[in-house]
């Protein structure tokens, strides 16, 4: 691969799949680190792997785990605070 | 923590940022608590209670500054000072222990569960949000906190009062744990995992 690797060494070592997964996971990669981990993961089936199943537990996540505020409870807080104005 | 500088604020300006900069996170807010207390109920005197005190201490927010990452802070630390006593936890998890694991060699060659794109695809009741609230407390919070919250390392940092560090080896072993669960239910949807 001709790019250089974006991710910063880790005790002088490469990173490795895991820890640039990782950064990528969590949201944390520039733009370089995506490119490149984009490029990786075309040789590399067990990051390939790993990325789509993590990435769609991700997506699972977001669309399962969120709830939405009961009704009237914006304005019991108001009402709340009120008493203290 | 950086320093506190103290804002004076005349009243209408206390309500319009209460309005325009806190009350708007209201859904995250009420989903944290209720992730964190796994009661309804108690999630929503978590969010009275913050949002109460968010207002009393307005003057130690800066106004434009992130009012989600600081709602959070107020709304965890509420949650343990005085909700963690009375919600049952499981026992509680030895961080020395998991970090000097994450740190060693034997990390990257642990059997990571093989849990398919395909079974995931399946789960679609309430499976993935049993197995987050089946998590310890610190590893679903980390979880909520980045995947549905969408906060950097440097945000949960602050939220958390914890180093970097560990936020990222916390997060790795909340997602390896989450595999886990999520592997089990695979396993008794009848997915083999060979």
């Amino acid at each position: 691969m001709s790019l250089p690797n974006p991710f910063p060494l880790n005790n002088g070592k490469k990173a490795t799949c895991r820890e640039m997964l990782q950064v990528i996971l969590d949201d944390e990669a520039s733009t370089e680190q995506r490119e490149y981990f984009k490029a990786h993961m075309e040789f590399c089936m067990p990051c390939f792997k790993d990325y789509e199943l993590n990435f769609a537990i991700k997506q699972l996540l977001q669309a399962k785990c969120n709830s939405v505020a009961p009704d009237g409870l914006k304005e019991q807080i108001r009402n709340r605070i009120a008493q203290i104005i | 923590m950086e320093e506190v500088v103290r804002q004076h604020y005349a009243d209408h300006e206390k309500q319009e940022i209460f309005d325009k900069e806190f009350l708007p996170h209201i859904h995250s807010m009420y989903n944290f608590g209720y992730r964190l207390t796994l009661d309804r109920d108690d999630a929503k005197d978590l969010v009275q209670d913050t949002y109460f005190k968010a207002y009393r201490f307005i003057e130690s927010f800066q106004k434009g500054t992130n009012a989600k990452a600081w709602l959070f802070r107020i709304l965890k630390n509420s949650f343990i000072n005085d909700y963690r006593k009375k919600v049952k936890e499981p026992n509680k998890v030895d961080y020395q222990e998991v970090e000097s694991y994450y740190n060693s060699d034997d990390v990257d060659r642990q059997i990571t569960p093989d849990l398919r794109v395909e079974a995931l695809r399946d789960m679609i009741g309430d499976e993935i949000s049993n197995a987050l609230n089946a998590l310890d407390v610190d590893f679903r919070t980390v979880i909520i906190l980045c995947d549905l919250e969408g906060f950097k390392y440097e945000e949960m940092a602050k939220i958390l009062d914890i180093p970097i560090g560990t936020v990222r080896s916390r997060l790795h072993r909340a997602r390896q744990l989450l595999k886990e669960r999520l592997s089990e239910y695979a396993r008794s949807m009848g997915y083999k995992n060979t």
